[in-house]
């Protein structure tokens, strides 16, 4: 039995399951597959064609890459927008045509050629925009339509003008250049292309006509109604195609300097073929240029490996056709399952092995009472989600909702309310400073300032990212309390940084030390990650000595104490473990006691599927999450434990109706606050023999 | 490398596959009808209700008590008093009751002069339901071999199935087998047609075994509770109490054998995850997410641990009505109903009251 807990605990503290679901997560995994794809091809054909890797060799491929990744490019941009250009083929022997005609016919300088290449480009282009995006013709029937049309006039006007194109020669260094120059030892068409493409992965993925063009593809209404002129990035779409085709036509006129009946005869397939192979989703709204030079190089790799490998050109097709269409279905089964599988391996919960709990007898301090039975209610109804419970110099008492308020009940009776500020997401920690600010840690925000007449400023809502981090964790997810250190400095925890505020539970079901403990120095404005891997930290306290701080580990049921100051400067360790149950806020108490919310009561079922990693992973697979067992959330208390940790107090609500689950306390003049994160009431009762003038005011900044 | 192939393993294996318990839907749409019941009496440990000749009888804890509700109120009165708790009460035509006691086995009679049935050891302690024919004889339910009635979660989380049903002379006391290999048969009644009609609470169904051959054949599965204890109801059809809801959580912890059994081996039964007769408000009681008070109240659908639900069903074993105490209610773990001079009866073991149903009415016609 112990060695088997022993190899579970060194099982999960090896192998990092978690990483699976965290790379899932990254945008960039589409490429990874058609990119390892690469890798294999091309490790095949060097293992098979005998000579592969020859200078020669990878000049040649390097040109016809810089044409065909062109028209591959072009594809991307209308596969993006969510239609499909089948004209390339078409569109492109048309350039060739207008660039041949303007050098060797009518021997017009190189720029003059670009130019009405570029304006053939731009009139197909425009053609198919305006059918697709204003009149809203089916993208695959108008662009089959006009791949006929271009095709019939390249078969009209190219029989006039064979002979001419192959009589004159252009005299003209540009020229050849562009066809056959190097560029230290690189062609020159493929620095073109290699600009080009950098040029449209910025746009597409920095700029905000790439954005329009994924949002107008992904979900076209939804594009719409965000206010995208989406007929307009529809029919740009497609002018981008054929301007790109142009170039591609350009470099390919420059390189061969003729051309024949066949040109461009089945480019789109083969086009298609890379593109899809690349990873570019024929849905829309996925993709990006790496995708399509991946899949450009990988087609041209196949294809010029089959024709060295003297395979007959319908082979060669059949074999092209056969990979688009395995490349299609692979593309509809990932896009379709990447979300389940994602669902599947994210949450990965670990080993996390309790200390055993002996249960209070009759008399201990820990037995269940009913003191806080009799707590008067303030704001029955008027609140939703009181986690965290303050009070003023005034005596008023503050209070965060899920509404996304701060709201203000006015001393003496607490009977009237108001909103004291707006902030958009749920207030949790809050904490006064000694200007009389409100600091408070908003869920899914960040920690925000609010002055004492209402006005709310941001503090921080992002920290250092870690160097190893798979997941970016910079941004703050789940700041949950706060406290002021003396020099001003504020320290709050970050309970994970997994899983956004509504899912704060399935933390508890992995039981990781996914949150950190972070500083914020406002003289600086800098925010740094003071502590990692720590097992949902929740309550925050500054203790008295001014240098070291208190801080809850959910999870873990333990409250552990960091100095942050001082001759023990980064000092880490236990304050006290094997609570009963699941601290929430630590809060300063009178008689240099601290207040400990439990949030909920530990059960032997859920300590017992704390040690079974497996069970958990199962369970969050197999059933519904409301079923998920979880701890006894709907039994907490309160905790007074001394200045050495000792548990010198214990307060239940024995019915359980009022304060099943409490997060926060906060003990001013002789009473004592509760707060509970899911409940819609605040509770106050009198502490027996309580100072009835002590303030955690005072007790951090001394008396006004 | 293994943990690779692990990896792969898990992400294609059936061990993933989704647990689902049957909705509570159709005929068992909820309501809160049960909640709203008359409580006609606050009895703890009330358990088998039986109608008889000689009036409405029932049982809690060691005692048999007749309940006489003729007037205003409910009056009880003990009539018999028993070594160990009751586990069954059933009536015959003639007046003369059956009663399984708990260690000791079955007695015959009339009250106060009746005769104790041999049965064997293991027989005897989880006895949890009886009927006579209308020939006289008498069919009793073992619920489990292994265990004693009061450990019903024991045998359920070990996956039970040592449950038979035996027909018993009262004549003579000899006894003989009807069937076996049931998992933990808990309620029985004789139809129409001379069978008998027995639920099997841990299977979720309920069977017919004709007292003549040897088959057995399931007329009602997939039900979304427990199923406890059937009584005729007149007009056709029989009641049935459901005394515990099933649950995925629950589903889930009957096929995680490793869980199980380091729970049952560590963990006392009171705090085991498992279906409950009443909710509990103590501290070490596990808890299911969707249980959670949110602003101060409990849901209704809350997955909660317990539930009152009574059924009546059609002698072709299709359940026809339904009442029901939900999660936020109390009138929870009904473990039996029965009919007596027209008016329908339950007994809610959970809380301990009586309960009268509003709105059933004897009668209507069989499907």
């Amino acid at each position: 039995m112990a060695t088997s807990e022993a190899l579970l605990r060194l099982r999960y503290r090896l192998l990092p399951d978690r990483l699976f679901g965290e790379l899932l997560t990254k945008s960039w995994i589409d490429n990874v597959i058609p990119a390892l794809a690469l890798v294999v091809t091309i490790l095949v054909m060097i293992w098979i064609v005998p000579g592969y890797l020859t200078v020669a060799n990878l000049t040649d491929l390097a040109r016809q890459v810089s044409e065909f990744g062109l028209i591959a490019l072009a594809l991307t941009i209308v596969i993006l927008s969510g239609g499909i250009d089948l004209s390339v083929g078409s569109m492109f022997a048309l350039c060739v045509l207008a660039a041949l005609v303007s050098m060797n016919v009518l021997g017009l300088p190189v720029g003059v050629a670009l130019v009405a290449t570029l304006a053939t480009g731009l009139a197909c282009g425009l053609l198919n925009g305006v059918l697709i995006g204003y009149l809203r013709l089916r993208a695959f029937i108008t662009t089959l339509v006009t791949l006929v049309i271009y095709r019939a006039l390249y078969d009209i006007i190219f029989p006039r003008l064979a002979s001419a194109i192959v009589g004159s020669m252009p005299v003209s260094p540009t020229w050849d250049l562009i066809g056959f120059g190097s560029f230290y030892g690189l062609p020159v068409s493929f620095v073109i292309f290699a600009i080009i493409a950098v040029g449209v992965h910025i746009v597409l993925s920095r700029l905000r006509p790439g954005w329009r063009l994924r949002a107008v593809g992904g979900a076209r209404r939804s594009a719409y109604n965000a206010g995208i002129n989406v007929k307009l990035t529809v029919c740009l779409a497609y002018v981008a195609s054929g301007l790109l085709t142009a170039i591609a036509a350009f470099l390919f006129s420059a390189r061969l300097g003729s051309t024949g009946a066949d040109t461009g005869i089945g480019l789109e397939i083969s086009v298609l073929t890379a593109v899809v192979l690349g990873g570019v989703s024929l849905g829309g709204g996925r993709g990006s240029v790496g995708n399509a030079v991946i899949g450009s190089i990988l087609v041209l790799i196949l294809t010029s490996g089959l024709i060295r490998l003297s395979m007959p050109g319908s082979v060669n097709q059949l074999i092209l056709g056969l990979v688009l269409i395995a490349a299609v279905l692979f593309d509809a089964k990932w896009v379709k399952n990447r979300g389940k599988l994602l669902s599947k391996v994210y949450v990965s919960p670990t080993y996390l092995k309790l200390p055993n709990l002996t249960p209070p007898t009759g008399t201990d301090v820990l037995a269940v009472n009913d003191r806080l039975g009799a707590a008067e209610l303030i704001g029955l109804g008027a609140v939703e989600g009181p986690e965290d419970v303050v009070l003023d110099r005034d005596d008023n008492l503050y209070t965060g909702t899920r509404h996304g308020t701060i709201v203000r009940f006015l001393a003496p009776d607490y009977a009237r309310s108001e909103v004291f500020a707006r902030i958009g997401g749920h207030p949790l920690g809050l904490a006064f400073a000694p200007n009389g600010d409100l600091l408070t840690c908003v869920g899914g925000m960040g920690v925000y300032r609010v002055s004492p007449d209402g006005k709310v400023a941001k503090v921080t809502d992002e920290t250092n990212r870690s160097l190893l981090s798979v997941i970016d964790d910079s941004r703050l997810r789940l700041p949950d309390d706060l406290d002021i250190a003396p020099d001003g400095r504020i320290f709050f925890s970050e309970a994970t940084i997994r899983y956004e505020m509504s899912e704060w539970a399935v933390d508890a079901l992995e039981g990781r030390g996914n949150g950190r403990l972070i500083c914020h120095d406002p003289r600086t404005g800098s925010t740094r990650t003071m502590l990692r891997g720590l097992i949902f930290p929740n309550g925050v306290t500054i203790c008295r000595d001014g240098q070291s701080l208190l801080f809850a580990e959910t999870w873990a049921c333990r409250i552990s104490r960091y100095w942050f100051d001082g001759p023990d400067k980064g000092k880490h360790e236990i304050f006290r473990d094997n609570l009963p149950g699941y601290p929430d806020n630590l809060n300063r108490g009178s008689d240099g006691t601290y207040w400990v919310a439990l949030l909920g009561t530990r059960t032997k079922t859920f300590d017992l599927a704390m040690r079974k990693p497996g069970f958990r992973r199962r369970m969050a697979k197999r059933i519904a999450a409301d079923e998920w067992l979880f701890p006894n959330i709907n039994r907490g208390c309160v905790l007074r434990v001394s200045e050495t940790g000792e548990i010198v107090d214990a307060l239940w609500d024995e019915a359980g109706e009022n304060h099943p689950s409490i997060t926060s306390t906060c003990e001013h003049k002789g009473w004592l606050y509760l707060g509970g994160v899911s409940n819609n009431r605040i509770g106050r009762v009198r502490i027996a023999g309580a100072d009835p003038q002590w303030t955690a005011h005072d007790d951090y900044w001394g008396k006004r | 490398m293994a943990g690779l192939g692990a990896f792969v393993r898990r992400l294609f294996s059936a061990d993933d596959a989704g647990i689902s318990v049957p909705a509570m839907d159709g005929v068992f749409k909820p309501d809160n009808r049960l909640e709203e019941a008359e409580r006609l009496l606050l009895l703890p440990a009330i358990d088998n209700l039986v109608s008889s000749p000689a009036g409405l009888l029932c049982s809690s804890g060691k005692t048999l008590f007749q309940l006489d509700s003729g007037g205003a109120s409910v009056s009880t009165v003990a009539i018999a008093e028993f070594a160990a708790p009751i586990s069954f009460v059933a009536s015959a035509l003639d007046g003369s009751l059956a009663v399984g006691i708990e260690g000791e086995g079955v007695r015959i009679g009339q009250p106060g002069a009746s005769k104790r049935i041999d049965l064997p050891g293991d027989m005897a302690s989880c006895l949890t339901a009886g009927v006579f024919a209308a020939d006289g004889s008498l069919y009793v339910c073992v619920g489990s071999r292994k265990h004693p009635a009061r450990d019903w979660k024991r045998d359920l989380i070990e996956g039970g199935s040592s449950g038979m049903v035996l027909a018993i002379d009262p004549a003579n006391g000899s006894h003989r087998e009807l069937a076996a290999g049931l998992a933990f048969p808990n309620g029985a009644v004789m139809l129409g047609n001379g069978h008998l009609a027995v639920s099997e609470s841990w299977r979720h169904r309920v069977v017919v075994i004709d007292p003549k051959s040897p088959h057995k054949v399931a007329i009602l599965e997939d039900l979304p509770a427990y199923p406890s204890r059937l009584s005729p109801a007149s007009g056709g059809g029989f009641w049935m109490a459901l005394f515990a809801p099933r649950r995925q959580l629950f589903e889930l912890v009957l096929r995680e054998d490793d869980y199980r059994r380091e729970m049952m081996a560590t963990i006392d039964p009171a705090e085991w995850i498992g279906p409950e007769l009443a909710g509990s408000a103590r501290p070490d009681q596990p808890l299911s997410q969707g249980s959670v008070r949110q602003m101060g109240v409990l849901k209704p659908w809350a997955p909660s641990r317990s539930y009152g639900l009574v059924a009546r069903c059609y002698d072709s074993g299709l359940p026809r009505e339904s009442w029901h105490s939900r999660a936020d209610g109390g009138m929870h773990g009904i473990t039996s109903v029965c009919e007596h001079d027209g008016r329908v009866y339950a007994a809610s073991r959970g809380s301990g009251t009586l309960l009268r149903l509003p709105g059933a009415t004897s009668g209507g016609s069989p499907a």
